[in-house]
């Protein structure tokens, strides 16, 4: 019958000697993001959109089929390539994982109209700033099919970094700036 | 009290030499001589039997401004509270911090008194004479004069190596901390000395029907199987067998059946055809009767080893400790005449821990729901607000398991067997765990990080594991759950035998009481309390539960798992009887 006889059952006679479990809290250990692809998300893949408009990037950009890359491209360097460039908007995605990604839609064309798949695309986006989505091409409809998750699910956790660094990690060596570079001499027939 | 100069009454390195009451192990110990030097003075005195026997109370003060030191303590206190001595206030115990200091290595001559000389370069005094000296006290008495003196003058090298270690070790010692260990120590020497109460009559039966019994057991259940020659569990007719039944064993990297229990276990819940044989082979593989170390008391006795784990807990041995063996064995326990045996475990302990001390509010919000399982289910969305354990028992047991299986750090490849389901559905259940606690998941990463890069980690009161060579991710990641485990019960149980409760044994998250009937709802009302308590000195505020399952003369303690067991022996006992 020693110090917890003269203690109240409320607080423990050993509080001052807690040590706390903040264990990595001085080592300063924060995940890195070296990937985020750019692309429509696959049809099994749930995902949602961020919703301000500063996580929106309109840019041009142009997409190499033949190895899958997509590369950021200049004014400049847009106006020179003509109709192999895209103009597009760029939406920040995350899927369930949370692996963010970067998902293009093209932007209307001059004269102001998207086709069926595009609209369709932009309608997906803006539904999944609220809810999680998955999408899955419908070719008879000629637009995606959208599937709701009917779970309460929990809102997605953003990588604490901004959109100019997600965009950075990207199209990191992917950008083009001047029409020296080797994709739009190709492109240009130069070489 | 944060250094030694503050024990102003003194600093006393005692150490006894003693031997179980009439030799048998499973007894109390006998005192047989005592000497005590003080640290301070550089005074030392030698009590042989008869000086120690007479007194009252212990040669030297034991009150709050003197401290006590001696190489695991908890015999010392056997020793203490068998001759009905006051225990010391204050008890440091160098075997203790010695552990605490080498954790999660392994020091070149082990964790004993000399292995802690020699780790600090100190003379030791040669370990065959120690022996021989140990086996003369074992001996019994009576000792003559010559015998004695040596007793004495062992006893004495053994104090002269405290009087060596403590200055060596002082720098490495977080003295207050050490106290709290010390204490425990206390508490570790209350529940040797009160024991588990066995039913000894029902002991000597299995142990006489023992033969019997086991070839009883093994045609009754290997009739079925064909896998036994006489009492032998044959490699080759388990492979026969399993390729009739077409069941895809694991296999060894040789190339030979893996035949560990665990694999048993595992595979038994794939198949349940083979959990009779897995159960067959347990009882007799296990089954150590005689090895149950049993008092004249009828009392379950043994070293219960504190500290001897890198997690901190008790480690006792298996064979000598009746929770030992096979479960259903633990029906040997029962009560005396007018108590209760109370067996009370925290509710949910890795659980609780991890949901705390990682401040998950989400974890510590399922913990809250008293079902923390369903709360996982309901939180990932997989179950709606409203189900029931009835209601979505299948979703419950697979969200259970991803909970069990998180913890014990296992893959998708094992959750799909364990819960019977195809691996897409395990990955997915632990994708959901990951969802929905992303606080818990981030401060597990930050563990291990700490781990690797800082070489250690420690509980809430101080015990460290020290990081070397190759890292087990595992169980880097489960150390605190597994470390602030064992300070909680530690915890639980200084608190429990400082209140005069009377503690059995602790058994991993859990604790055996005995109370007297009369006053029992009061009594376990109190121990709860106290085990709170101790969960919420541990957690910052966060309490645990406990769940109790009481046990009151005449009926026997049982682990429900043992129960078929336990009926069987007890039907081929009265066959081989009625012969």
């Amino acid at each position: 019958m020693l110090e917890i006889a003269k203690t109240s059952e409320s607080t423990s006679p050993f509080s001052s000697l807690r040590l706390t479990q903040n264990f990595g809290e001085t080592l300063g250990v924060k995940k890195v993001l070296t990937t985020v692809p750019v692309g429509r998300p696959s049809k099994d893949r749930f995902f949602r959109t961020h919703s301000s408009p500063s996580w929106v990037f309109p840019t041009w950009i142009l997409e190499n089929k033949a190895s899958g890359e997509t590369y950021l491209v200049s004014a400049e360097v847009a106006s020179a390539l003509g109709d192999q460039v895209r103009a597009v908007e760029l939406y920040a995605a995350i899927d369930r994982q949370n692996n963010p990604f970067l998902i293009p839609i093209p932007l209307p064309g001059p004269n102001g109209v998207r086709n069926r798949w595009h609209e369709s695309l932009a309608q997906a986006v803006e539904r999944a700033k609220s809810v999680w989505i998955r999408i899955s091409a419908n070719k008879d409809l000629g637009g995606y099919d959208i599937f709701e998750a009917t779970a309460k699910l929990p809102d997605p956790v953003w990588p604490d970094i901004t959109m100019d660094e997600l965009l950075e990690v990207a199209f990191k060596g992917r950008v083009i700036t001047s029409l020296d570079h080797p994709i739009v001499q190709e492109r240009l027939g130069k070489i | 009290m944060n250094q030694l100069s503050d024990f102003t009454d003194g600093v006393f390195l005692i150490d006894f030499e003693f031997r179980p009451e009439n030799g048998r192990e499973g007894n109390t110990p006998e005192p047989v001589c005592l000497v005590v030097k003080d640290f301070l003075s550089g005074v030392t005195s030698r009590y042989w039997k008869d000086d120690i026997h007479s007194r009252s109370s212990a040669p030297f003060s034991v009150g709050r401004n003197a401290i006590c030191v001696a190489y695991f303590a908890s015999a010392e206190m056997d020793c203490f509270l068998k001759l009905g001595w006051q225990l010391p206030e204050n008890v440091l115990d160098l075997y203790v911090e010695f552990r605490c200091l080498t954790n999660g290595t392994t020091p070149p001559n082990g964790a004993g008194l000399l292995g802690a000389l020699l780790y600090f370069g100190l003379p030791t005094i040669a370990a065959q004479h120690k022996d021989a000296m140990r086996d003369l006290v074992l001996r019994g008495g009576p000792w003559n004069p010559h015998e004695q003196l040596d007793i004495l003058d062992y006893c004495g090298t053994d104090v002269s190596a405290l009087e060596m270690l403590l200055p060596a070790m002082l720098p490495t010692l977080d003295l207050p901390r050490a106290l709290m260990r010390g204490r425990y120590m206390k508490a570790v020497s209350h529940m040797h000395t009160t024991g588990t109460p066995i039913d000894t009559q029902m002991q000597v039966e299995i142990a006489t029907y023992w033969d019997q019994i086991q070839d009883a057991l093994i045609e009754e259940i290997d009739a079925s199987y064909g896998v036994f020659e006489g009492r032998t569990f044959k490699t080759k007719n388990w492979a026969d067998y399993l390729q009739k039944e077409g069941i895809a064993w694991p296999r060894l990297a040789t190339g030979r059946l893996e035949l560990t229990d665990e694999t048993f276990k595992q595979m038994a819940r794939i198949h349940p055809k083979v959990a009779p044989i897995r159960e067959l082979r347990s009882a007799l593989s296990e089954m150590r009767l005689s090895n149950i170390t049993v008092g004249d008391d009828g009392r379950n006795r043994c070293l219960l080893s504190p500290f001897a784990s890198k997690t901190g807990r008790n480690q006792p041995s298996n064979s000598r400790f009746i929770f030992g063996p096979s479960v259903w064995l633990r029906g040997l326990i029962k009560p005396q005449e007018g108590f209760c045996l109370v067996y009370i475990d925290y509710s949910q302990q890795e659980f609780g821990i991890a949901a705390a001390l990682s401040g998950d509010e989400k974890m510590m919000e399922a913990y809250r729901s008293g079902d923390p399982y369903l709360a996982f289910a309901i939180q990932a969305g997989a179950v709606p607000q409203g189900a029931t354990k009835k209601s979505h028992k299948v979703e419950r047991e697979q969200f259970k398991a991803c909970v069990l299986a998180v913890q014990y750090g296992m893959g998708e490849i094992s959750l799909a067997q364990r819960i019977n389901q195809p691996v897409a559905r395990a990955r997915q259940l632990l994708a959901l765990h990951r969802q929905t606690y992303r606080t818990f998941w981030a401060w597990s990463d930050a563990t291990q990080d700490e781990a690797i890069l800082n070489g250690k980690l420690w509980t809430t009161f101080g015990w460290e594991i020290r990081v070397k060579g190759q890292v087990n991710a595992r169980s880097l990641r489960n150390f605190p759950m597994q470390g602030n485990g064992a300070e909680m019960l530690r915890i639980a149980c200084i608190f429990l035998t400082e209140a005069g409760i009377r503690v059995c044994a602790p058994v991993h998250d859990a604790v055996l009481i005995e109370l007297p009937l009369v006053g029992l709802d009061e009594g376990i009302v109190k121990a709860q309390g106290l085990m709170r308590l101790a969960s919420s000195a541990v957690l910052g505020d966060f309490e645990l539960g406990s769940d109790a399952k009481i046990i009151c003369y005449p009926d026997r303690y049982m682990d429900e798992r043992g129960q078929v067991m336990w009926d069987t022996v007890m039907g081929l006992i009265q066959k081989i009887k009625g012969k």
